[in-house]
């Protein structure tokens, strides 16, 4: 379900794994942005073409403008929808994090 | 051609703030009939004036001079009067201002913006999804250039009039401009680069202002961003321009300034595809905005007695330059330079 995370204000969220999924050998990381990114930590699987799914619902804060310095990735979110975000395959312990467009909210996918 | 009736003086005028008010002092006193030259200067804060005063003593022609400079908020005086820093402002200014920062930080932890659970907007929404907007991390940048603003021409006395041209300056842009991206269909976007060196602009601006309204730096002066003194030199009654021209334009100018909420605002516009739906939704947006920052925009005219201003001066200088370093981190932060320090 991709709301399981609970969309939520406050407090430090780390993904258990039930946002990453893998379907014909793509790896889904599925995030759910409004008032912040949740899960705020996510722990993927490394060498793999990866998409990472943003969910918005209602989402109009600063979580809607996103960017993603490793990809170079700039964008604002539909208040409503999903978005895809291609990623080519990663190397072992690469981090990759994304912000918000003033940066206060974050999130980390770390490939292992 | 010498005339034996001419006398040069040297003056300190009190309240002359900015590079537009030397202009303006040199052309006030070049009006008046008896003065032939009159030379300005920022750096030392004194005027310089030759002409003919009869038999008037220094002190009567400071006096008379200043009359004419009155209405302007400027005086003359023979005596320098001592810059005073008045550090013991700071004894009230530190704990209110810092009372305001954490009242900031614990509404961001308070997660306000999940307050809106529609994804179909209407005005009423646009209006709510506005006043969150007003109190979210957007107050950070337009609430700090605002405070910035209007404390700033509080001290030259000119408490309401600024304010309010910013105000239809800003209402005006997000209707007409919010139509024109509804009709349009396609929203105003920077890139990575413009958007990082538009909010370094703005962090940049307010720590500027926000030392400026301490009033202990008195070389900050010279950096305020004022309209330059050669195309002022041009312009008749440069005052009412820089205090007109300039609060409207930049009220028309936060139309573009990186806020979450007037992005995505844009975004959903634009999807609308039609004029006056488009400038009717940014309007009701920009509408909701209004009370807190209306509230920010007017706080000055709560001063009445002289001994309040010094310590509310001092205090919208530390909440502007909190909100300058605030936008100068996430400014970094989001060109991925430096790793997140503010987490909400």
């Amino acid at each position: 379900m991709i709301y399981a995370g609970g969309v939520n204000g406050g407090g430090v969220s780390v993904g258990n794994g039930d946002n990453v999924s893998i379907v014909d050998g793509k790896q889904i990381i599925s995030i759910n942005a409004k008032g912040g990114y949740f899960p705020r930590m996510t722990i993927a699987k490394a060498g793999i073409p990866t998409v990472i799914k943003m969910n918005t619902r209602g989402t109009f804060d600063c979580s809607a403008a996103l960017t993603i310095p490793n990809l170079s990735y700039r964008k604002v979110l539909p208040p409503s929808g999903e978005t895809l975000i291609d990623v080519p395959p990663q190397q072992v312990g690469t981090s990759m994090r994304g912000l918000c467009g003033m940066g206060m909210y974050n999130f980390t996918v770390n490939f292992n | 051609m010498t005339n034996p009736d001419q006398k040069t003086y040297t003056f300190h005028v009190n309240g002359m703030h900015c590079r537009a008010c030397v202009i303006l002092v040199e052309s006030e006193l070049g009006d008046v009939s008896e003065i032939s030259k009159a030379r300005a200067s920022l750096g030392d804060l004194s005027v310089e004036v030759t002409g003919e005063f009869g038999d008037k003593s220094q002190d009567h022609v400071a006096n008379d001079l200043s009359e004419v400079l009155k209405p302007h908020g400027y005086t003359l005086s023979l005596e320098k009067q001592r810059h005073s820093a008045k550090w013991s402002d700071f004894k009230l200014a530190i704990p209110i201002s810092a009372g305001f920062i954490i009242f900031f930080i614990i509404l961001q932890k308070l997660g306000i913006v999940n307050l809106i659970n529609t994804s179909n907007v209407g005005y009423g929404t646009a209006f709510i999804i506005g006043l969150i907007a007003s109190v979210s991390t957007c107050m950070a940048v337009v609430g700090g250039l605002v405070l910035s603003m209007s404390a700033n021409f509080a001290k030259e006395g000119d408490k309401v009039r600024p304010q309010i041209l910013f105000h239809v300056g800003r209402l005006i842009a997000f209707l007409v401009l919010g139509g024109a991206i509804g009709a349009l269909g396609s929203a105003f976007q920077l890139g990575a680069t413009g958007a990082f060196i538009l909010s370094l602009v703005v962090a940049i601006v307010l720590l500027v202002l926000g030392v400026n309204l301490l009033d202990v730096f008195p070389w900050a002066k010279r950096l305020q961003p004022t309209i330059p003194g050669f195309i002022g030199k041009r312009v008749h009654g440069l005052k009412n321009v820089n205090h007109t021209l300039t609060p409207f334009l930049v009220g028309v100018a936060t139309f573009f300034l990186p806020c979450g909420f007037t992005q995505s605002m844009q975004i959903y516009t634009l999807s609308t595809g039609n004029f006056w739906t488009g400038a009717l939704i940014m309007f009701t947006f920009a509408l909701g905005t209004l009370p807190v920052l209306s509230l920010l925009s007017f706080s000055s005219l709560g001063i009445h007695k002289s001994a309040q201003s010094g310590v509310f001066f001092k205090t919208a200088g530390l909440v502007v330059i909190f909100f300058g370093i605030f936008n100068l981190i996430n400014a970094l932060v989001s060109a991925g330079i430096i790793p997140p320090i503010f987490s909400f």
